[in-house]
């Protein structure tokens, strides 16, 4: 089986998927210590609430970056 | 501008078919992603001045937008506020308390919420125009939330130099309890990180609002490469991911102000 002629297409969607990788496993990350923590004291909730979405926003900020550097 | 797909291009080479529906998604549904200067349906070409660029038409009718609402919620009715004045000034309360005050202290706090109501309400109608039908996504235009980020970032810094004076303003980038051979390596640090987080602020902001667009935009393009049969899968798709883009129109903005807020506070008040 021959390997087709890579383009910059290719590659652009291969590190695209890469980011998404990485995104995925940070949200996990940090939403499951935070069910975990709001399992253990449920009064936590709005305050960890704030913190995960602000979390989940940074973690997605850096994916975001990679997938507008392979849009170019 | 009309282009009738499969009245006049019969084609019986399903290679040459391949290549006009390629073309048909570049040229048609993905121009919707770019800066264009007209509202765009295959058959209706509404053209605006040469100068005019579609995305400036949005910009002062969210303002227009802004203002009504502010300007009818902020007349007082009764001594109890009911309706609309009492929906606003709920929301006016939420980000003052759990935005503005919590982040700034007191005395900021109090100054900047009119800052952080505007800024929210603002990208929420930039956003929640995105998804109605003949209007384009302002945010969506790197140039918005550039512009965006660069007035959070005159008004953090000016801000910090107007309440803390130059000096303090300058400690801020010499973390406390460092020894003297590590400054020069990592006062450059922390100015770029302060460059780079409103960068990330206008990025996270304006790559959010492309990406939900390019996604729908691509799986309708799914339907035009596998014909009609395709739509049994591709249109509940597409209406979930046009709720999902309902909820991160909100996300981002929420989170657009609190991180401005977030990092606006780190500056006033560095953490000792």
């Amino acid at each position: 089986m021959t390997i087709p002629p890579l383009s910059d297409l290719h590659l652009a969607a291969l590190g695209a998927g890469l980011a998404a990788i990485g995104a995925g496993i940070g949200i996990g990350l940090i939403w499951g210590n935070g069910l975990q923590s709001i399992a253990r004291q449920p009064e936590l909730l709005p305050k960890l609430q704030v913190s995960m979405f602000i979390g989940a926003a940074l973690v997605e900020g850096v994916a975001l970056f990679a997938i507008v550097i392979c849009m170019k | 501008m009309a282009f009738r797909f499969g009245a006049k291009h019969q084609v019986d080479d399903p290679s040459k078919r391949q290549e006009l529906v390629q073309e048909f998604i570049n040229s048609h549904v993905l121009r919707h992603a770019s800066d264009h200067h007209s509202p765009n349906l295959p058959f209706l070409h509404v053209p605006l001045l040469d100068w005019l660029r579609y995305d400036w038409v949005i910009l002062p009718l969210a303002v227009v937008l802004m203002v009504t609402v502010a300007t009818i919620a902020a007349r007082r009715h009764k001594p109890v506020p009911t309706g609309l004045s009492n929906a606003f000034e709920a929301y006016v309360v939420f980000i003052r308390d759990q935005i503005s005050v919590a982040n700034l202290g007191h005395e900021e706090g109090l100054l900047f919420t009119s800052y952080f109501c505007t800024l929210f309400f603002f990208i929420f109608s930039l956003n929640i125009f995105g998804l109605v039908p003949l209007c384009s996504t302002a945010t969506g235009n790197i140039n918005v939330t550039c512009a965006l980020a660069l007035i959070f970032f005159v008004l953090a810094v000016g801000t910090t130099i107007w309440r803390r004076g130059l000096i303090r303003f300058l400690k801020t980038f010499v973390p406390p309890g460092t020894p003297w051979l590590l400054l020069p390596l990592l006062v450059p640090i922390e100015v770029i990180s302060l460059v780079v987080r409103s960068a990330a602020l206008m990025i996270r902001l304006f790559a959010n609002m492309l990406a939900g667009h390019i996604l729908i935009l691509t799986i309708v393009g799914l339907v035009l490469i596998f014909s009609w049969y395709a739509l049994i899968l591709v249109l509940p798709l597409v209406v979930a991911l046009f709720l999902f883009e309902l909820f991160i129109a909100i996300l981002q903005a929420y989170i657009f102000t609190l991180l401005s807020a977030v990092f606006m506070g780190l500056l006033l008040n560095p953490e000792h």
